[in-house]
């Protein structure tokens, strides 16, 4: 518990002295709980996701860095390693193939990376998974920019 | 001694910078007792790799003797720690029935009281009247081993005995000052102690320093040998006898073969994914 604070402590000195370096990345930790952040990242370029701003949510286990974050988008996001409903992803870092030396700057990184090449083969969305290995490249598009347009991106006046 | 020597490698063998810009991967502050991956040589705390180590291998039906390495993924087959210029030491994965420290329940219910508030033992023992009344002039023959067992519990190693006395050389003279003490109030003194055990403390125990202190304040104030301490203790937490204290130091639990990291009971939540 103390080292999982220690450690989520420096992380946070260090999203305060980096915030300029990585612009599409903004973390933010709860004011009163430590173990509570929110991410805003930017879609991608040249994805479907592109001009969009997505929200995740951390919660941090106690036994973190030992132990993954468990992350959730909380903007809609149409992505077949998504889940529609819940924002819940699939992604190996963040479950079995997690090392105790990723940060939750870096599992930012590891998610717009995981925007940008989806794995429909093991799919959370399994419709937006199954245009995918259907090969409807196009209706993919069109669906998740539908979707990054509505959930993910101001409202223009 | 060891110490700083071990940190005086750390500084040469590192980039010309400070230690800060090369920071443990795992807890991200500098280095504490640096040690190497056999393999790929990337550098962590001791305690670090070898809590990582033991989540790895508590994922595993059938611990491998590899662990990969968390920056690099090589896979890796020791440890190398405690590197001195000449000698080093080497632990090897899953290997370590014989040498790896397997915290007994005693240990496990001394860590427990960890987690409760502090105080709740205030009203059984009071520690100003230990002060006011001069008790801590009388030595405490307990105090070494309650020491031992303490640090072995809260740094989940078997060998602590240069800490305990390290930390046991702090109190005893401390306790020692006899010309002084008439002198002061008992406030300074008491506050004099905690002070210099925090101190001689915190680099080994870090955020559990204070509440570390207070403990072994506690155990002076009650004048209780171990036993009677830990009953004491035990009844207040409420828990039912579990002859803790019968087998404090029994050899014989090796039925519970892997080590216990106290923090690491919801694993199994993150294995549904395979």
């Amino acid at each position: 518990m103390q080292a999982s604070r220690a450690r989520l402590f420096k992380e946070y000195k260090e999203v305060q002295r980096e915030k300029v370096a990585d612009p599409d990345i903004q973390l933010v930790c709860d004011d009163s709980n430590i173990f509570k952040w929110t991410a805003l990242i930017k879609g991608p370029s040249e994805t479907p996701f592109e001009g969009g701003i997505f929200q995740l949510a951390f919660a941090v286990p106690e036994q973190y860095p030992l132990q993954p974050p468990q992350v959730r988008f909380l903007t809609k996001i149409f992505h077949p390693n998504v889940h529609f409903k819940t924002g819940e992803i699939c992604l190996d870092i963040l479950k079995n193939a997690w090392s105790p030396a990723w940060t939750l700057q870096s599992v930012c990184r590891a998610i717009i990376a995981l925007m940008a090449h989806p794995e429909p083969d093991s799919p959370l969305n399994c419709d937006s998974g199954n245009l995918l290995r259907a090969g409807d490249i196009k209706g993919y598009h069109s669906m998740a920019r539908m979707y990054t347009r509505l959930a993910a991106m101001p409202k223009k006046g | 001694m060891a110490q700083g020597q071990e940190l005086n490698v750390c500084s040469s063998s590192a980039s010309p910078s400070s230690e800060d810009s090369n920071p443990c991967p795992i807890c991200l502050a500098p280095i504490f007792r640096l040690s190497y991956l056999d393999k790929c040589f990337h550098k962590f705390c001791y305690k670090c790799i070898l809590q990582w180590t033991r989540v790895v291998a508590s994922k595993q039906s059938d611990p491998s003797s590899s662990v990969k390495c968390p920056l690099c993924k090589t896979d890796n087959f020791s440890i190398i720690h405690g590197y001195d210029g000449c000698s080093f030491q080497k632990h090897y994965i899953n290997q370590d029935s014989g040498n790896c420290f397997v915290l007994s329940s005693a240990h496990k219910y001394r860590l427990q009281c960890y987690y409760t508030e502090p105080g709740f033992l205030d009203d059984i023992f009071d520690a100003s009247r230990y002060w006011k009344s001069f008790k801590y002039l009388q030595p405490n023959c307990w105090l070494q081993n309650w020491l031992r067992r303490e640090i072995q519990a809260l740094m989940q190693e078997e060998d602590v005995d240069i800490i305990m006395h390290h930390i046991f050389g702090v109190i005893k003279s401390l306790m020692s000052h006899k010309q002084k003490c008439q002198t002061i109030t008992y406030e300074v003194k008491q506050r004099e102690f905690q002070e210099a055990i925090s101190d001689a403390a915190r680099p080994f125990l870090a955020a559990r320093t204070d509440r570390f202190v207070n403990e072994v304040e506690l155990f002076l104030a009650s004048g209780l040998n171990i036993e009677a301490y830990d009953a004491v203790c035990i009844q207040r937490l409420g828990w039912s006898a579990r002859g803790v204290t019968t087998e404090a130091t029994a050899e014989g639990e090796i039925a519970e073969h892997r080590p216990v990291i106290p923090y690491l009971h919801s694993f199994d939540d993150f294995d549904s994914s395979d």
